[in-house]
Order: C-alpha cells, then structure tokens, then sequence
C-alpha cells in the first residue's frame, strides 16, 4: 500500500516536471503567434493580455496586402511604428526556401554519392581527403566571412541566391559526409554485392540498393542541410544586399533591429519565419531523431 | 574476331572507369569546399599580417603580429575571455544537466513523455536569430510576458529590465541558449539511454539498487561517450555564439556580453578595422582547435582504458 502511494506521488511528480518543460519549450511560440494577432494598443499594456480580447489578422493582412492595421489609427501618435520592412517577410522566406532547397538537393546527389564511395571503396588518398573534408568546418565562420566576400565578389555573385548556395553547400556538405559515409557504412554490404554479381555498377548499386534501405539517413540529411540553410544568418547579412536575395533571419533581425519597430508586426515576422522550420521538424520527427542517434552510434 | 577485340577494349575502359570512378565520385564535394576553405585560410591569414583599415583602403602596411599584439594588449580582449569563459561554462553545463534530465524523464513511463518527446525537437529547428527575438520580446523590460507573470504572481514590486543588467543579461543569454541548444543535448543522451540493454537495469534492481544508485553506477559509466561527445560540440556552439547576441543584446550593456566572436564582429564591422578582427578570429580558431584536440586526446584514452 504505502509503496503504491509512493509510486503515484513519483508518477504525479514527474508528469508536473513533463508539463512544465513542454511550457517552457512550447510557451515562448504560442506567446509570440498570440501577440501577432493583437493590435499594437492591446499589445503594449501592462501586464500583456495572454489572451487576445480583440483578435484580428490585420498585422497578417498589412504585411501580405499594405493595408494598415486599424489598431494603429486608434492611435495616431504610433502611426511612425509602423516598420515598412514587415512586408519583406514574404519575399524574404521565398529567397530563404528557394536557397535551402537548392542546398538540400544538391546536398543530396553529390554527398550522397562521395559518402558512398568513402562507406565503401577503397582508394589511395581517402583518408587525408575525408580529414579535408570534416577538418574544414572546424575554422570559426568569423575568420572566412571576410575572405568569403572577397570570393563571392570576384564571381560577380554578390547578392544573388547563387552565392549564398555556394556557401551554404560548403558549410552543409562537411556534416552530410560524416553523417551519410557512416549511416551507409551500418547497412550490411551482402545486398550490394548481389546487386553487383548481377552487373549492376557501383552508381546503379547505390541508387537501387542502397538509396531504398538508407532513406531514413537520406531524409534527415536531407533535413539538416535544409534547416542550415535556412535558419544561417551571418554570411546572409553580408553577402546580401537587397531583397533580391535577402533571407528570413536577414530581415527579420533587421526589422527587430530598428528601435521604432513595431512589436506586433515584430511578431508576425517571427511567426511566419517560425512555420516552415517547426511543420518539417513535427512531420519528419521520427527520422530526425532516428538520424540525430544514429550519427552519435556510428561514432 | 572484331568481337572479341571490342569486348577487350570494353573490359579495359570499364576497368579504367573502376579505379577512376572514386575520385570522380568525391570530386564535387571536394571542389566546393576546398573553394571555402583553402583560399579562405590562406587569405585570412595574410590578412592578419597587415594593417587593414576600412577608413582608409588603400593603404596596407605589413605590420607583422603588429595585430595580434595590439588585440591581445586591448582591454577588450581580457574582458571578452573572461565573458566568453563564463558564459561557456555555465552555458554547456547548463545545457547538458538540462538535457541529461529532459531525456531521463523522456526514458520513463509517464503519461506525459509522449506529447514531450512530440515538443521536445521544436527550438532546436529555428533560426537562432528567430529564437533570440522571441527572448528578448518575453524578457522586454516595459511590456514582456515575464515580467507581467512575475507581476501578477507578486513575485516582483516592479519591471526587471534583464537584458539591462550585465548579469542578468549574460543569464538571459544562457537560458536561451539551453532552450535553443537542449534538444540536440536531449536526443544525444536518450540515444545513448538506449544502447543500454535492460538487462543491466534488472541486475542493479536485483541487487538493490535504488534510482540513485542505478544512474550513478550503470548509467553514468556507459553515458560516458556521450558526454564527451556533448561537451566537445556544445562547448564550440557556446565559444561561437554569435546569432543571439547580434539580436539580443549587441555585447552590452557595459561589455557584460561582448563574448570573443562577437568582439571580432565588432572589430571587423564597427571598428572597421579588418586586421584586428581576422587576427581575433585566427585567435578563435587557435582556441576551439586546441579544445578538440584536448577532448580527442581525453575520448582515446577513453576507449584504451575501455
């Protein structure tokens, strides 16, 4: 009886624990999507309302359409609040998505291609070359973000999508190899061989064989470059110039930068920076946490 | 006849196709990042041998360590080490019992598990810049949502202004920085959690072992690995925090976060001056370099003694 007791004050006591972990994980995202749909007076009250009185999608409506937020004509004087660069944010998470998807494809076929060879083949050179490989991340982004420019500038890409892919390849596929040569290395050779035996070549055994059994490993590989890319901000703030290639964080920073800016349209920004990582980290949970142990079993 | 020569010429391209194909196989990856990091070593390092003013671009005298003297004379850079010591070590402390205890709590029965386990991944998926901003609205010192729950719990009399405080401010920066960098910590250690064959839980159990004791004496030992491996990572995320000081705090107030790469920002895009802020850097890099190795050389004796 009295162990009973003991087992449900444990049980009761940890589930509190649980629940206020998930607050402390979820509670800053709720609170930033329930101060996008607040207008600027109900925002700026103390303390803040955790629930809306007056919810409204009028901050959404300014950023997708410019029309301005009643909330705002309220209140004439917050009228100069009003932070133009809101209506970036869709361009500027278009640039973002097109960049990250670039990089994550071409993550995909040229990593996925040299981890197979360095899980599988073996040739003089393989060893110092894969060292290269790893060791090049090792060099803190501040030391290159100069030479970085200087590179971009001299192939005339400065501003353009192209460059950040270039660079985002560079930082990305360092963690792709590691991460793919070790997940091929942990499936059984036997089917490839057979595949082999049957005249299949070693691009045909990859793309048939071994494509099929690693696509766990493939998709959080392929989830890791996209989420680099999309979320890197340094060398986004100096190799972009306009909107033609400004990222999400790029502009996000820089309307939060601004001392006038204002805290609901702040928030929409966060909000809608905040959807394509959080709907790709809930769908593909499962191999993402799968990919993340694996890379740390392989050691 | 004509066939059979055919055929050998087939088998002696195919041949040569085979012992080619490695390297044409790694050749693209090796391109790009060669590209990205070769030449930006090399330039990075002449760079901090000569002056580099942005003010004035067309004079560079050679100034030999004349950079790497000057910068680690400056009062910035003791300030920006004691900072940066500071910060990583309650910074990765911090974040490894956090996730050391999330994956405890993730590796029982209870009900709750699940939805946490479902939550658990979501920081770690965002921008860091998007993650410093949403701190540093919750912690705003007129209309922040902690400041209003304090209020109302009457915990306080009137609004902290955190991030305004050079302690406070570093504190903000860490609890952001665990809540950000936790997940990938957690994952790690419920991996490892995992590796572990019940059996050992049931012969502790059967010897009496209370839960104490079970992680102390099982646990513990075999999550050694991880640890180092945790440590080693979150250690350089901690030295190399960059994102949300940009968005947080700017280094202030009073320095109390100007952390070592913020200052080589600092010096490369305030200071304008290119020289100090690749030899900072250069100096960065010496740093984490040098904390790898130690950890490499601490998780081979490791395995010798395993």
């Amino acid at each position: 009886m009295n162990a009973k007791v003991k087992r449900r004050i444990e049980s009761l006591s940890l589930n509190l624990l649980a629940l206020l972990l998930i607050v402390f994980i979820v509670g800053p995202l709720v609170w930033v999507a329930v101060a996008s749909i607040q207008g600027e007076n109900e925002l700026l009250r103390q303390p803040p309302r955790i629930i809306p009185h007056n919810p409204t999608l009028d901050n959404y409506n300014y950023v997708f359409t410019g029309k301005i937020p009643t909330a705002y004509e309220v209140k004439g004087q917050l009228r100069s609040r009003i932070s133009q660069e809101a209506r970036l944010i869709p361009q500027a998470l278009k640039n973002s998505f097109i960049v990250a998807t670039s990089v994550m494809i071409v993550n995909l076929i040229i990593g996925s291609v040299a981890a197979y060879t360095f899980a599988r083949k073996r040739f003089p050179g393989k060893e110092a070359m894969l060292n290269f490989i790893l060791g090049s991340r090792l060099l803190p982004v501040m030391a290159v973000a100069i030479p970085y420019y200087v590179i971009i500038q001299t192939m005339g890409l400065l501003d353009t999508h192209l460059s950040l892919i270039l660079v985002y390849l560079a930082l990305t596929l360092p963690f792709t190899i590691w991460f793919l040569t070790s997940y091929f290395k942990g499936i059984p050779v036997d089917f490839e061989e057979a595949a082999q035996i049957d005249g299949c070549n070693t691009l045909q055994a990859l793309t048939r064989v071994v494509v099929p059994m690693a696509l766990p490993g493939l998709v959080a590989a392929a989830a890791f470059a996209f989420m680099t890319s999309y979320n890197e901000f340094l060398f986004a703030r100096f190799l972009t110039q306009s909107i033609d290639s400004q990222t999400g964080p790029v502009i996000i920073a820089s309307i939060a930068g601004n001392p006038d800016a204002s805290y609901t349209l702040i928030s929409v920004a966060i909000t809608l920076g905040l959807i394509p990582p959080l709907v790709l980290a809930i769908i593909l949970r499962r191999r993402l946490t799968e990919g993340l142990s694996t890379s740390i079993t392989f050691r | 006849m004509a066939h059979v020569q055919l055929g050998a010429s087939i088998r002696r391209r195919l041949k040569l196709g085979r012992q080619a194909y490695p390297y044409l196989s790694v050749i693209p990856v090796l391109l790009v990042v060669a590209l990205f990091a070769i030449y930006p070593i090399l330039h990075a390092v002449r760079m901090s041998f000569f002056k580099y003013l942005l003010t004035r671009p067309n004079d560079h005298p050679f100034v030999g360590l004349g950079n790497f003297i000057e910068v680690i004379t400056s009062y910035y850079f003791k300030n920006s080490l004691e900072v940066t010591a500071v910060y990583t070590l309650a910074a990765v402390s911090g974040v490894i019992l956090y996730g050391l205890g999330v994956a405890l709590l993730l590796n029982t029965t209870i009900r709750l598990a699940r939805p946490l386990k479902v939550v658990i991944l979501l920081p770690w998926a965002l921008p860091a810049v998007v993650s410093g901003l949403l701190w540093k609205w919750i912690l705003n010192a007129d209309f922040g949502i902690l400041n209003g729950l304090l209020m109302a719990l009457g915990l306080i009399d009137s609004y902290i202004p955190f991030l305004a405080d050079p302690t406070l401010a570093k504190a903000s920066l860490i609890m952001a920085f665990i809540w950000k960098e936790g997940p990938l910590v957690t994952i790690f250690f419920l991996a490892g959690l995992q590796l572990i064959p019940d059996e050992y839980y049931e012969a502790a159990k059967i010897d009496g072992g209370g839960a104490w004791t079970i992680f102390r004496y099982v646990k513990a030992p075999l999550l050694r690995p991880v640890f180092l491996i945790v440590i080693v990572y979150e250690t350089m995320a901690a030295i190399l925090t960059f994102d949300t000081i940009f968005v947080m705090t700017g280094g202030g107030p009073a320095d109390s976060t100007a952390l070592i790469s913020w200052f080589a920002y600092a010096e490369i895009f305030k200071g304008l001056n290119l020289g100090h802020g690749i030899a900072l850097a250069i100096l960065i890099a010496a740093i984490t370099l040098g904390l790898i190795v130690f950890y490499l050389r601490a998780l081979r004796s490791e395995d010798a003694a395993a």
